[in-house]
């Protein structure tokens, strides 16, 4: 077993090829799914990187605190409403003055999918050469645990808590990624944190793919605080995201989609809800609600995969 | 430097299309913008420049306002030179935006085609939008005419840029009555143009986010820092008064025309009397003036063209001694008895030697400044000099404002 791990671990560091550019311990929630994610990036794309974050959990440990920095990326401290278009406004200006570039847009699920998608919409019908990582952790965190578009079906927030009349949040969560990945850019992915490689491949794919245009990477990443999880576990849930089919590997060029895991017998999703607070009220009707989601997600998942094999984008319509 | 413009030509085009041009000729890397009424002509003629190879930009054809004011943002503090333009509901929701390039001391160069923004969906001039975001850190300046357009852009790049300011500017200009207007336009040769804006390369470079060079900006800055940033912003500002004066002067020698820096003054020396008024409006004014002259009345306009930082040195030795003065507002100090330039103008009314004040409120959501309406704030304004009763605010072009105060 030991070895087995350790093999894996060695897989993995095959793609770290350069410094943690990061301070060796910064003040964030213990588990936190962001940092870890933040710190694998620049591992995987190299620290010339620029990167691109808005007020957000993300922003003291990207733009600092006060006079200090955590970190020695170059970084642009970006509004919520217009992420993407500030990263459009650099990539168009570096190409303008021959500048190499790689533009990183960090953003969480609030700016990505709500209050900034109007942005992140243009710059994908602008193919705009960057890579816009979404990091989700499904609600608005920083600012204390707030209901957003991919906050699951059930789940409590500070906006949508359990009470007589409502038990959580009683609306679908929004599919981002599939949402992204309609619209043909070069490169759409879906990651998460228990599976390394299949991130950072993604990752160095991206940074390929953003020659031709703008790419869109949706990252899983668990907020033990917000969604009341042991620190941990945070792996463990991401991975039980992915073997309940909550969360789906896939990867899609100009729109194309395709698994990059395949799971063959799907956990039931209460193997995922099981090890967070946030889901502890449902009965096992709600959970049926949140299975059926699931299950609805993944058959249109796969059935998109099928058609967009069957279907040829034009190729003029691709770069 | 005192070389005379070459080969400059004189076109008959619109406000927007001066606009448009001076953008041209100020060489930006990277344009981004939306179209609005009635700023949509200037993106349109950028765009058939960019289309046809006479501009060379990376030309950003974005989903609203809002991302138009953030691309330029980031652009501009990546190192490039930049142009944006808006009007009214657009200036509105790029509002966050416009207040972090201020923050961010981007020099972003926009026009603002002034048009009416709050509660009723107006699509008609004023200089409402402009009021609704004064306090936004940025340099404000008005045009009077379609030159005046195209010479405050040019002039807009040497002060935004210039290494001791860095802040950004907007023009405003009066939407309908100059966005469409089309008169003669000396458009100065491009060699000229670029001989004015060369002083910028000389100057030391300003700090740039470029890859790999471990810098960022937009930092989280919550304690002495902010207070520290915000004091320097103040001070560039201030700085911006004397530059922009400076900046006229040197303008004038290349291109011999000369507006008189923050003020232009009209006929003020010997007045007794002044309006004070910005915009398109102050050509109606300098004609009524010329009328009133010559029956003998001394009156004479000083015309505000640079509206923030306010300038208030200026104005007080502009208006020093003089009996009575009109301040002519298109716009409203909601909340406020008195257009918003009028109150401003009010708090150094002290040091304006004894000169009474009167607020005039004209030309709103299109409602045209007349000779007619001009006139008769002359008279009010040599009422309030002989010592009559002149009511503190008139409303123009709607007498039922003054005499219903309380109107439901």
């Amino acid at each position: 077993m030991a070895e087995k791990n350790k093999g894996r671990l060695t897989k993995v560091l095959d793609y770290l090829k350069y410094d943690d550019p990061f301070s060796k311990g910064v003040s964030f929630c213990p588990g936190c799914g962001l940092e870890l994610l933040l710190r694998f990036i620049p591992r995987v794309l190299g620290n010339d990187i620029i990167i691109t974050g808005t007020p957000s959990c993300s922003a003291p440990v990207l733009l600092g605190q006060n006079k200090q920095s955590w970190h020695t990326l170059s970084y642009f401290g970006t509004l919520m409403t217009g992420a993407a278009a500030n990263a459009t406004g650099l990539v168009r200006y570096y190409k303008k003055a021959g500048i190499d570039n790689t533009v990183v847009c960090f953003n969480g699920d609030g700016t990505a999918n709500d209050i900034g998608f109007g942005n992140l919409s243009g710059a994908a019908e602008r193919n705009e050469p960057f890579i816009y990582i979404c990091y989700d952790n499904e609600g608005y965190m920083n600012t204390g645990i707030q209901k957003s578009g991919t906050t699951p079906y059930g789940a409590t927030t500070t906006t949508t808590p359990y009470g007589t009349v409502h038990k959580g949040k009683n609306l679908r969560r929004m599919n981002l990624g599939v949402k992204m990945a309609m619209n043909k850019i070069p490169y759409t992915a879906t990651a998460t944190l228990s599976d390394l490689e299949d991130l950072a491949k993604k990752l160095l794919k991206a940074k390929k793919a953003k020659e031709r245009g703008f790419c869109f990477l949706h990252v899983f990443a668990p907020c033990p605080t917000g969604w009341g999880a042991n620190p941990a576990d945070t792996i463990e849930i991401c991975r039980q995201a992915v073997k309940t089919n909550y969360f789906p590997l896939w990867e899609a060029e100009n729109g194309k989609i395709r698994m990059t895991k395949t799971v063959k017998k799907p956990k039931p999703v209460s193997s995922y809800t099981k090890l967070m607070k946030k889901f502890n009220h449902m009965t096992d009707a709600d959970l049926q609600i949140l299975q059926d989601d699931v299950e609805y997600e993944t058959c249109l998942l796969g059935g998109l995969s099928v058609l967009e094999a069957e279907c040829q984008l034009p190729v003029s319509a691709q770069d | 430097m005192n070389t005379t413009a070459i080969s400059s030509n004189i076109q008959v085009i619109t406000g927007n299309a001066a606009a448009a041009i001076a953008a041209k000729l100020a060489r930006p890397d990277v344009v981004a913008a939306y179209p609005i009424t009635p700023q949509t002509e200037v993106i349109e003629q950028i765009s058939s420049f960019h289309a046809s190879g006479e501009m060379d930009c990376e030309l950003i054809t974005v989903e609203g306002e809002n991302s138009a004011m953030n691309a330029v943002m980031a652009a501009s503090l990546a190192g490039g030179r930049v142009f944006t333009a808006s009007s009214s509901w657009g200036l509105v929701f790029m509002y966050d935006a416009v207040l972090a390039t201020a923050g961010a001391r981007a020099p972003v160069v926009m026009v603002n085609v002034n048009r009416e923004t709050p509660g009723i969906i107006a699509v008609s001039s004023g200089q409402q939008d402009m009021i609704s975001t004064r306090d936004a850190g940025w340099i404000f300046l008005i045009a009077e005419n379609c030159q005046e357009i195209m010479d405050l852009v040019l002039q807009s790049y040497r002060l935004a840029e210039d290494y001791d300011i860095q802040l950004p500017v907007m023009v405003h200009y009066d939407g309908f009555f100059l966005s469409y207007l089309s008169e003669g336009v000396e458009i100065p040769a491009q060699e000229t143009v670029d001989q004015f804006l060369s002083v910028l390369e000389s100057q030391p470079k300003r700090t740039m986010l470029r890859p790999g060079e471990k810098l960022g900006v937009g930092t989280h800055g919550i304690l002495g820092g902010y207070m520290e940033l915000r004091h320097k912003h103040v001070t560039a500002m201030e700085r911006s008064k004397a530059k922009f004066d400076a900046i006229d002067q040197e303008f004038a020698d290349i291109f011999s025309r000369s507006y008189g820096g923050q003020l232009e003054e009209y006929l003020t020396e010997d007045a007794d009397m002044v309006l004070v008024g910005s915009g398109s409006m102050c050509g109606t004014i300098k004609s009524v003036i010329d009328e009133q002259r010559e029956k003998g009345v001394r009156i004479g306009l000083v015309k505000i063209r640079m509206y923030r930082p306010f300038p208030h040195q200026a104005l007080v030795k502009a208006l020093k001694g003089k009996k009575a003065i009109g301040v002519v507002d298109r716009s409203l100090a909601f909340g406020f008895d008195g257009g918003p330039i009028y109150t401003e103008l009010k708090a150094f009314e002290t040091k304006l030697g004894g000169a009474k004040l009167v607020s005039f409120i004209d030309g709103i959501a299109n409602t045209d400044i007349t000779k007619t309406n001009v006139k008769q704030m002359i008279q009010m304004t040599a009422d309030l000099a002989d010592g009559k009763d002149v009511p503190e605010v008139t409303w123009v072009s709607y007498p039922k404002a003054n005499k219903d105060k309380g109107e439901k």
